[in-house]
C-alpha cells in the first residue's frame, strides 16, 4: 500500500464529521463491518461507506485506519488503508477525533 | 491551591511543570529561574509533527520552543513513509496525520542492528530524539526508534500530547492543584463546597489560571470593568498564559468585555 499523493495533513474524523469535510482528505479509524466487491463498511462512531481501491486489505471485525477523500455523497474514496488488528479501543478513537477538532492547533491548520 | 500555583509564579515558565506536576518529588525541588533551563531540557515531551514543524527559536541559534517552553527530548509517533539507508545513517520519513518529518538515526558500526530498517516501512513507529536544524531544514535526530505493536499506543500518544499542551498553555487542571482535596474536590465542585466556594459558579474542568483570574474579576462592580493587566498582576498568572485563561472564561460566558477588548466584567448569573 504505497502512499500516493497524500496531503501533508489528514485530520482525524469519524462518521459524524463527514458532511463538514466533503472534498477533503481525511483519516478515519473504525471497525470493519463488511466488505463486498469494491465497497466496504466501517463503524466509526456511526456507519461509513468506503469506495475501495484495488489493493485494500480490510479484515472484517478488525480495526482499520483509512486515508481517503470525502465524496459529496458522504462516502469515502480510499487512498490508503491499514489493518489495525482486533484490539483497537474505539472509545479512545472517538476521543482522539474529539480532541483533534477541539484543540486543532495541535493537529491541523484550518 | 498552593503548590502548582506557587510553582507557576516562581518559576516564571508556567510550563515545564507538567512533567513534574503530577509527581510531587521533582516539583518540590528549589525552582529558581536559573534551574528552569536545565529542568526543561531534561524533560521528555510528547508532541505531534505539526508542533515540531512549528517550534520556534527565540534567538538565532537558540533552543527550540513549543508553547513557550524549551524543548529537550521529544517523543512522537508516525507511520514510516520511506526509508533511505546510507553508510552512516538511516533517514525515515514519518507521517502522523499532522505533517511529515525526516528522522535520522546514526548507524552504530559496533553494534549493527539485526533487523533491517526497511521492515519498518508502512508501520507506526515511536521515536525518541531531539529536534535539529540543518541548512534550514528540520529533522529529528533519533536516539531510539521502534515499531509500535499496539495501535492504542498511537491513540494514547495523541491524548498525552494534548494533555501536555493544555497543561503548558492553561496551567494544571484544578484537581491536581489542591493540597488535600484531590479528586474529591472535583466531585464536590457542583455543590460549591470546600475551598472553591467563592468560585462555585465556575464549571469543573476549568484551568487553574482561569480560576485565579476569575477570582480577581468576579467582584468588580464598576461599569467599565477591570483591565486585563490589573487582573494579571493580582492573580500572578504569567503573560503568555493569561490570554488563554481569559479566552476560557469568555468562552464559558462567565465574563464579558466592556468598553474595549482589554476590560472585563463578571457576568451576573445570580
Amino acid at each position: 500500500m504505497s502512499s500516493l499523493n497524500i496531503s501533508p495533513q489528514t485530520p482525524r474524523i469519524n462518521a459524524a464529521y463527514l458532511e463538514k469535510w466533503v472534498n477533503h482528505t481525511v483519516r478515519i479509524v473504525g471497525k470493519v463491518t463488511g466488505v463486498q466487491g469494491g465497497m466496504a463498511n466501517i463503524d466509526s462512531a456511526g456507519p461509513v461507506t468506503l469506495q475501495l481501491t484495488r489493493d485494500c486489505a480490510l479484515i472484517p471485525n478488525n480495526g482499520a485506519e483509512v486515508i481517503g477523500k470525502v465524496m459529496p455523497d458522504g462516502t469515502l474514496k480510499v487512498l490508503t488503508s491499514w489493518d489495525l488488528g482486533p484490539d483497537v479501543d474505539y472509545s479512545i478513537a472517538e476521543a482522539i477525533v474529539d480532541v483533534n477538532h477541539r484543540y486543532k492547533q495541535v493537529f491541523y491548520d484550518s | 491551591m498552593s503548590y502548582g500555583g506557587d510553582y507557576n509564579q516562581g518559576g516564571g515558565g508556567g510550563g515545564g511543570g507538567f512533567y513534574a506536576g503530577s509527581q510531587g518529588g521533582t516539583q518540590a525541588s528549589p525552582g529558581g529561574s536559573e534551574s528552569r533551563r536545565n529542568r526543561s531540557s531534561e524533560t521528555l515531551r510528547p508532541v505531534t509533527i505539526k508542533q515540531i514543524l512549528e517550534a520556534r527559536q527565540e534567538v538565532g541559534d537558540g533552543p527550540f520552543m513549543i508553547d513557550s517552553v524549551e524543548l529537550g527530548l521529544l517523543t512522537f509517533v508516525g507511520r514510516v513513509q520511506g526509508v533511505t539507508e546510507q553508510a552512516t545513517n538511516i533517514t525515515y520519513v514519518l507521517d502522523d496525520g499532522t505533517g511529515t518529518l525526516d528522522v535520522k538515526q546514526w548507524i552504530d558500526a559496533d553494534s549493527p542492528s539485526d533487523e533491517s530498517a526497511q521492515n519498518l516501512n508502512d508501520k507506526y513507529v515511536r521515536v525518541l530524539g531531539q529536534l535539529k536544524s540543518f541548512s534550514n531544514k528540520r529533522h529529528v535526530g533519533a536516539h531510539r526508534i521502534r515499531a509500535v505493536e499496539d495501535y492504542n499506543e498511537v491513540q494514547y500518544h495523541f491524548l498525552e500530547t494534548v494533555a501536555v499542551h493544555l497543561r503548558l498553555t492553561r496551567g494544571p487542571p484544578e484537581q491536581f492543584t489542591g493540597g488535600v482535596g484531590g479528586v474529591k474536590q472535583q466531585d464536590t465542585e457542583m455543590g460549591g463546597m470546600g475551598n472553591t466556594s467563592s468560585t462555585s459558579r465556575l464549571p469543573p474542568g476549568l484551568s487553574d489560571n482561569a480560576r485565579k483570574m476569575f477570582l480577581q474579576i468576579k467582584d468588580v462592580t464598576e461599569n467599565e470593568g477591570i483591565h486585563v493587566n490589573v487582573v494579571k498582576m493580582k492573580s500572578g498568572v504569567p503573560d503568555h498564559l493569561a490570554t488563554d485563561a481569559i479566552t476560557e472564561l469568555l468562552d464559558l460566558g462567565v465574563i464579558f468585555t466592556t468598553m474595549d477588548e482589554w476590560h472585563f466584567a463578571p457576568m451576573d448569573l445570580l
